[in-house]
């Protein structure tokens, strides 16, 4: 009887040292990422191509534990959104209620995904994502989209969901039959002026030569 | 406890090893002066720069203005004080992120693609690309980007015709309107119109343009290329990473869509 204690004792005193150790050694895994700022071990997957060389730096997307939010994605992201054509302009017009509840689309995490599989767009999208709404539209309107791929709207280089300002049919109507060389072919120019005839006396010389301020 | 306690420890003097030898490093850096023929070149860069005739003078950029201390090297915030479009766009590219979330600035060595093995350790910063001395953008708009970029595209880029109209341009301050660099595509010149007086300035978020790829199409392709071979050049990868050596062969349907639509919609099946 007491053999048989001694060895339950001694399972349980096993099992209690090992946990211990395990948490020991998770909490110097831990502290050691945070003391040798290797913070990439936290990474729960993949980051996408262009948050990858600031990755370790949660704090740029994550406030604790919070979901990320449309701010932080728009503190870097603002200048593509310019033109959203799925933005909240449209979006807040109530006659679109219906559409926002397939898919909430105001808000960026609705649709893209960090830390897991992209694809080359640095997008995480369920490929028939479109289709949520526009669906019906290529039966009837669009009869010549009948039969696509789901995920031919943005995979085949044809719609470009935030910003169609040069990929819409309104443009595409307007520029095509244009030819490969355009008649006149213009770059915006960059004017320089200058103010002085001639650069005025180095005001700083001795500074450079290590003979202090 | 004790274990981590003294694993802390011991994280801690090396954490202050590591700082001494920087500080002693640092120190023996800022301490090596520029020889006077080092200083004499610079300044003859600078006599004929647009920064030299703009009266901005080495103070303008080596001097805390409050508290007049000599900066040796004045960093992307000292651009910013005139540059403020430049450097606002540059920080929210891939070359400059890291600078925004006050990392320690990007280096090819955590590049993706393919960098050169000599650049691994250059910084990304106003300096990387810019010799702000001259304040010549011909050397920042191609040679600037081969010091580091090894992939296919950009070194396809010498042997394209966009290179050739680039030649003209060689012995320019900045380059010409008919040029076309690596910057004329990935850092494009772009007008600022909410200005009373509209100004051009340069994009230098490299990453704005480039997925998808259509807004590079309306924004760069179009101001020389029509619709079609635009789209057709820059949505075939091949093409692409030959840095457009030849014209497009690629088809895309989205056209033929837009021609039958066309046919549909003014009962015109001529074309």
């Amino acid at each position: 009887m007491a053999r048989i204690l001694g060895r339950r004792l001694g399972k349980w005193v096993s099992l209690r040292t090992g946990i211990i150790l395990a948490v020991i050694i998770l909490l110097l895994w831990v502290s050691a990422a945070f003391a040798l700022d290797q913070k990439q071990v936290f990474l729960p997957g993949e980051t996408s191509e262009g948050h990858h060389i600031f990755e370790a730096s949660c704090a740029s997307c994550h406030e604790g534990f919070k979901p990320v939010s449309n701010e932080t994605c728009t503190r870097c992201h603002q200048a593509e959104l310019t033109d959203d054509v799925h933005g909240t302009k449209k979006f807040r017009d109530p006659r679109w209620a219906e559409y926002l509840e397939r898919v909430d689309v105001l808000t960026c995490t609705a649709c893209h995904n960090e830390h897991v599989h992209m694809f080359d767009r640095g997008v995480n999208l369920q490929p028939e994502l479109c289709m949520a709404c526009h669906e019906e539209l290529t039966t009837t309107q669009l009869k010549s989209h009948e039969g696509f791929a789901a995920d031919g709207c943005w995979t085949a280089g044809c719609h470009n969901y935030h910003d169609h300002r040069t990929i819409s049919t309104g443009f595409l109507r307007q520029n095509i039959g244009e030819p490969d060389m355009l008649p006149v072919q213009v770059l915006p120019d960059r004017v320089v002026t200058t103010s002085l005839d001639k650069a005025p006396t180095p005001d700083l010389t001795q500074e450079f030569l290590g003979g202090g301020s | 406890m004790i274990i981590r306690q003294s694993i802390g420890s011991v994280l801690r003097s090396l954490m202050a090893i590591a700082l001494v030898a920087v500080l002693v490093l640092g120190s023996g850096l800022t301490a090596r002066a520029t020889t006077q023929q080092e200083l004499d070149e610079i300044t003859a860069q600078w006599q004929t720069s647009a920064h030299g005739l703009n009266d901005v003078n080495c103070a303008s950029c080596h001097q805390n203005k409050e508290t007049k201390e000599f900066i040796e090297t004045p960093n992307h915030e000292s651009c910013q004080s005139c540059h403020e479009q430049s450097v606002d766009t540059f920080l929210l590219s891939k070359h400059g992120i890291r600078l925004l979330e006050e990392k320690s600035p990007l280096t090819p060595a955590m590049a993706r693609l393919p960098m050169k093995h000599e650049a691994m350790d250059q910084q990304m910063n106003c300096n990387a690309c810019h010799n702000v001395h001259s304040a010549n953008t011909v050397e920042a708009s191609v040679d600037a980007c081969l010091t580091c970029h090894n992939d296919n595209h950009s070194l396809n880029y010498q042997n394209s015709k966009h290179a050739e109209l680039f030649a003209d341009s060689k012995e320019l301050p900045r380059p010409g309107a008919g040029a076309v660099s690596c910057a004329t595509c990935h850092l494009p010149r772009e007008v600022d119109d909410r200005l009373e007086t509209p100004i051009v300035y340069v994009n230098h978020n490299n990453t704005y343009n480039l997925k998808p790829q259509d807004r590079m199409v309306g924004d760069v392709c179009m101001n020389c290329h029509g619709i079609e071979y635009s789209y057709n050049s820059i949505f075939d990868p091949e093409l692409v990473e030959a840095n457009f050596d030849r014209s497009p062969t690629l088809e895309l349907q989205t056209f033929d869509l837009m021609k039958a639509a066309e046919e549909r919609r003014t009962g015109n099946t001529s074309n």
